[in-house]
């Protein structure tokens, strides 16, 4: 077993990791106005073509990258070569600007954003009509409920997590492990907005499996460290932690260790559409384990010592 | 718990699920039907159309699958008009795949999988292989466009009564100035409601779109994806993939409404005329050409809803009955409840609709032991309640019919003004009827029907390749951590891959049981659930080689190992258990996915963890004679435990 002083550096883990939610969240509100806008979310224009059998994803990507148009490109069929290209609505004033700089006899007029994209499309690749299998402005899929949903379940989850630790062990428990896992949503949530990976239905379920791990995670440290301090009331807190966290060592790290080979093996892999949500996944579970040791068990420490002080 | 026949549950729920899961292994047959005009093309022609299909075919189809297919190379005869394709892992995004590259060949809206024995044993031969989601396999993908055309004319319905109090009003010589004032503004209020503007439409759209969504969601655990598609006035509706359509458009396009209209009052002239015009025929002998025998038999061959709807208009030309009325059809059962639903009478009712289906929420089918029949019961809207205690205390005496689509399925009289918000629909329906009405009612109908602009299979949204690495990954992953468990914790690995597999298994074959598809936010759910179930057996271990450490013996520290890590993987599995339940209830699409199988996923490894490895363990040490129980990995040295 090993003998480690976890609750040390608790006030330099704590505002470190309140420097980076502070820090990643500014830097999506200032310099990016937001999260990334994604199809999924706020609509845009969606296409399907049939490229000639010379051209791949990087030829279509590299075009998009330099461009400066936000696309995301899906291999529907490898036969056939056949793409899926979704376009955010933000880059629509691109789209034009580059629409107009196709030579007068190359384009027919239109007035519409998809069919400006399709021309524009034809013109680059090449494509005649029929290789253009279908264009669509489309709707979002999960609209704006998605965002009260989601804050209502995690107000609701969060309630029962402080109920249930509360019945089951201590009120500084429950609340530490609630502070903990809003940390760890905030923490990811900072993290998309910092790097703009595009919000879309596999990194909701990324989030969600986030919540679950991190959850299960701190139930079992803080029922070690409740088993230890068990009738130890008069107690610091801080070398229960600390002797409750090096006991479940093991097992953390074993856990998340095993968690993350079938995620990194995605990133490794080189699934391009799985690629953000493995990121996310693998980033989630990190935070996870790190929150459980450096900034739950703190908080429950700080608690702890607070209280003793007011009835001491 | 130390004796070898608790093993046999294991087993006899292995075998379940192994039997649950056997149509996804089995050898199928896939009935693939040829179009009917295929037959009366030009040889040459059916030549092409052969030939392109079988070219793919061994290109494709039938190159590693292994499949066959019969007859091959020539077209079936007309008698038997379908090619039998057999083999194994016949998913319905192969079938799509073929059906789409042979349009012009396959009828694809018949296309048949048959039923294995089990799905004929258990689900009266309904499927019941795992459905994999949009994201993973692809699937349809429909546009239906609006028809607002149809909108207006069903508007101008509901207000074709005041529009002619008002034009009363208007030329009325006697009226007030003022009076004809306010009826001319209402007119222009009233005009300006039929005009569309695309916002309206948009309007209209977003609510037909949540229908759609409820729809397909209540259906069955599908996760349908459903856009607006502005430029076109249409919605886009993706499904995962459907070995045939035709069921699927049918609960798309249902624009099926439950309204109710008041029947033109006492003594029923109109209705009366058409009894009274019948009568003579039948009585000269004539049935044939009654009214209503023409009408059942434009029923009976499906002619369609434009073909009903014309004729009843052509009754009120016959009739000539006033523009505030419409004529329609009264449906019954013959004299047995086993009987056919068929129009057995003509009733005029107030043009006016009394009270749409808007008004009504939460209705429930229930059996009704007085009548022998099933009924549905409803709640009305607040708004709704009002209107129709109003109604009712209006109108004693008078009868209220309630229509159905375009059926009037009852009429009863009003007798006492109905207060309370709640009411009944009781006519002679079936079970299955019963449950449709109530659907149409909870959901509501669409506001605008709509027809079907384009049709066209769509390959899984998240990327052939990615899928590929993404199954080898996960594949890869799980062989790792077997591994790895195997590695660190000897025999206490093998027993915890062994509950880790028997934990997939299970969930597999529950979640076939409840038709859920299978999206990648699920997959997400059953990672995180092999997760906390290596975690709970990772917990297990350490605690019974602490237990080990302190000198106890083995067999008493196996018993204490799994009491002590007991709370700990309940109170873990439990808290994410109640916001998985959360999740279901508040959730809706993706969140819905990963919290199903996450639920389920606890209940399985809850049961594996705690009493299948607790079973092997306890046998391994007790029954088999195991005397040494090493939990120790190869290389970690012993540290000493500072006790606390």
């Amino acid at each position: 077993m090993y003998n480690i002083n976890f609750t040390k550096y608790k006030y330099f883990t704590l505002s470190f990791s309140f420097l980076a939610i502070v820090f990643g969240f500014a830097v999506t509100f200032s310099k990016y106005g937001g999260f990334a806008h994604s199809l999924d979310f706020n609509g845009g224009l969606r296409t399907v073509v049939e490229l000639p059998k010379d051209k791949t994803r990087t030829d279509l990507e590299s075009y998009f990258q330099s461009k400066k148009i936000e696309a995301v490109v899906i291999l529907l069929e490898k036969e056939k070569n056949i793409f899926q290209l979704d376009v955010g609505l933000g880059s629509l004033p691109t789209i034009e600007a580059l629409y107009k700089e196709i030579p007068e006899d190359k384009r027919e007029s239109s007035t519409s954003a998809i069919d400006r994209f399709v021309q524009l499309l034809r013109f680059e690749f090449n494509l005649p009509k029929e290789k253009v299998l279908s264009a669509d402005q489309v709707g979002a899929v999960v609209g704006g409920e998605l965002t009260e949903v989601g804050i209502t379940l995690l107000l609701t989850t969060l309630g029962i997590i402080l109920l249930y630790l509360s019945i089951r062990s201590q009120f500084k428990f429950a609340l530490a492990s609630a502070i903990a896992l809003v940390h760890d949503i905030l923490m990811t949530l900072a993290l998309i907005g910092f790097l703009q990976i595009k919000p879309s239905v596999p990194i909701i379920a990324a989030l969600l499996t986030l919540l679950g791990y991190s959850i299960n995670d701190k139930i079992v440290v803080f029922d070690r460290i409740r088993e230890n301090a068990h009738g130890k009331d008069n107690l610091a807190l801080s070398n229960i932690i600390n002797v409750s966290i090096a006991q479940t060592l093991g097992r953390t790290i074993n856990t998340s260790f095993t968690t993350m080979i079938s995620v990194v093996a995605i990133i490794v892999g080189g699934a391009a559409e799985l690629y953000d949500f493995a990121f996310v996944l693998l980033f989630g579970v990190i935070v996870g384990t790190y929150s459980s040791i450096y900034i739950a068990a703190p908080i429950s420490e700080i608690y702890d010592r607070l209280r003793k002080k007011r009835f001491a | 718990m130390q004796s070898y026949r608790l093993l046999l549950l294991p087993f006899f729920i292995l075998a379940v699920s192994f039997t649950i899961l056997y149509p996804n292994f089995a050898d199928r047959t896939l009935k693939l039907v040829v179009r009917e005009d295929v037959y009366s093309l030009s040889e040459a022609e059916q030549k092409t159309l052969v030939s392109s299909l079988f070219d793919r075919w061994e290109k494709d189809y039938g190159k590693s699958s292994g499949w066959t297919i019969e007859p091959k190379g020539t077209l079936p005869p007309k008698e038997n008009p379908f090619f039998t394709v057999n083999g194994r892992f016949i998913t319905s995004a192969k079938i799509n795949q073929i059906s789409q590259e042979n349009q012009t060949l396959v009828n694809e809206a018949k296309n048949k999988l048959e039923p294995t024995w089990i799905e004929n044993m258990i689900r009266g031969g309904k499927s019941l292989s795992i459905k994999l989601g949009l994201d993973l396999q692809g699937g349809m993908r429909v546009v239906l466009k609006g028809d607002f055309e149809d909108y207006t004319s069903k508007l101008r319905d509901l207000y074709a009564k005041e529009i002619t109090e008002l034009n009363l009003t208007l030329n009325n010589p006697v009226a007030k100035p003022e009076e004809k004032e306010k009826a001319k503004n209402r007119l222009t209020e009233i005009e300006a409601s039929f005009d569309l503007s695309p916002m309206r439409k948009i309007v209209e759209l977003e609510k037909a779109k949540m229908i759609i969504d409820n729809r397909l969601t209540t259906q069955n655990l599908t996760e349908p994806q459903v856009r607006i598609q502005k430029e076109q006035d249409a919605i886009e509706v993706s499904l995962p993939g459907v070995s045939n359509s035709a069921a699927i458009l049918e609960i798309l396009q249902n624009t099926e409404t439950v309204e109710y209209r008041l029947e033109e009052p006492n003594p029923f002239l109109f209705k009366n005329q058409i009894a009274e015009n019948e009568r003579r025929m039948m009585d000269l002998g004539q049935r044939e050409k009654t009214d209503i025998y023409l009408f059942q038999e434009l029923v009976k061959n499906k002619a369609g809803k434009k073909a009903q709807d014309e004729f009843l208009a052509g009754l009120e030309k016959k009739y000539n009955i006033p523009k505030e009325y419409k004529v329609y059809a009264m449906w019954a059962r013959g004299n047995s409840a086993k009987s056919t639903l068929l129009p057995r009478s003509f009733v005029v009712l107030e043009r006016k609709i009394a009270l749409s289906g808007n008004d009504m929420t939460n209705a429930q089918p229930s059996y009704n032991s007085n009548s022998y029949g099933w009924m549905v019961s409803f709640t009305l809207t607040p708004n709704g309640a009002e209107k129709f205690f109003d109604l009712t205390s209006e109108n004693r005496g008078r009868n209220l019919a309630i229509v159905w689509g375009d059926k009037v399925i009852s009429n009863p009289v009003i007798n006492d003004p109905i207060a309370g918000g709640r009411a009944e629909i009781s006519g002679s329906f079936s079970e299955q009827e019963a449950i449709r009405l109530a659907n149409v009612i909870s959901e509501g109908a669409l506001p605008i029907p709509l027809s079907v602009l384009e049709m066209r299979f769509i390959g899984p949204t998240l990327g052939i390749e990615s899928i590929e690495v993404g199954v080898k990954a996960v594949a890869i992953g799980f062989f790792l951590v077997m591994v790895y468990m195997i590695f660190y914790y000897r025999l206490g690995g093998f027993i915890a891959d062994l509950s880790l597999l028997v934990n997939i298994i299970i969930l597999a074959a529950l979640l076939t049981l409840m038709d859920f598809t299978l999206t990648l936010p699920g997959i997400a759910g059953i990672i995180l659930t092999a997760g906390m179930a290596v975690d709970a057996n990772v917990i297990i271990y350490e605690r019974i080689r602490e237990e080990i450490e302190e000198g106890r013996a083995l067999s008493v520290a196996v018993t204490r190992g799994f009491e002590n890590a007991f709370w700990t993987i309940m109170d873990a599995n439990v808290t994410t258990l109640i916001a998985g339940i959360l999740m279901i209830r508040l959730g809706n699409g993706p969140i819905k996915g990963f919290a199903i199988t996450l639920c389920w996923g606890i209940v399985t490894t809850l049961f594996t963890s705690l009493f299948l490895s607790r079973l092997f363990m306890e046998l391994s040490v007790n029954r088999m004679g195991i005397h040494h129980l090493n939990l120790r990995p190869f290389f970690f040295g012993k540290k000493e435990v500072k006790n606390v």
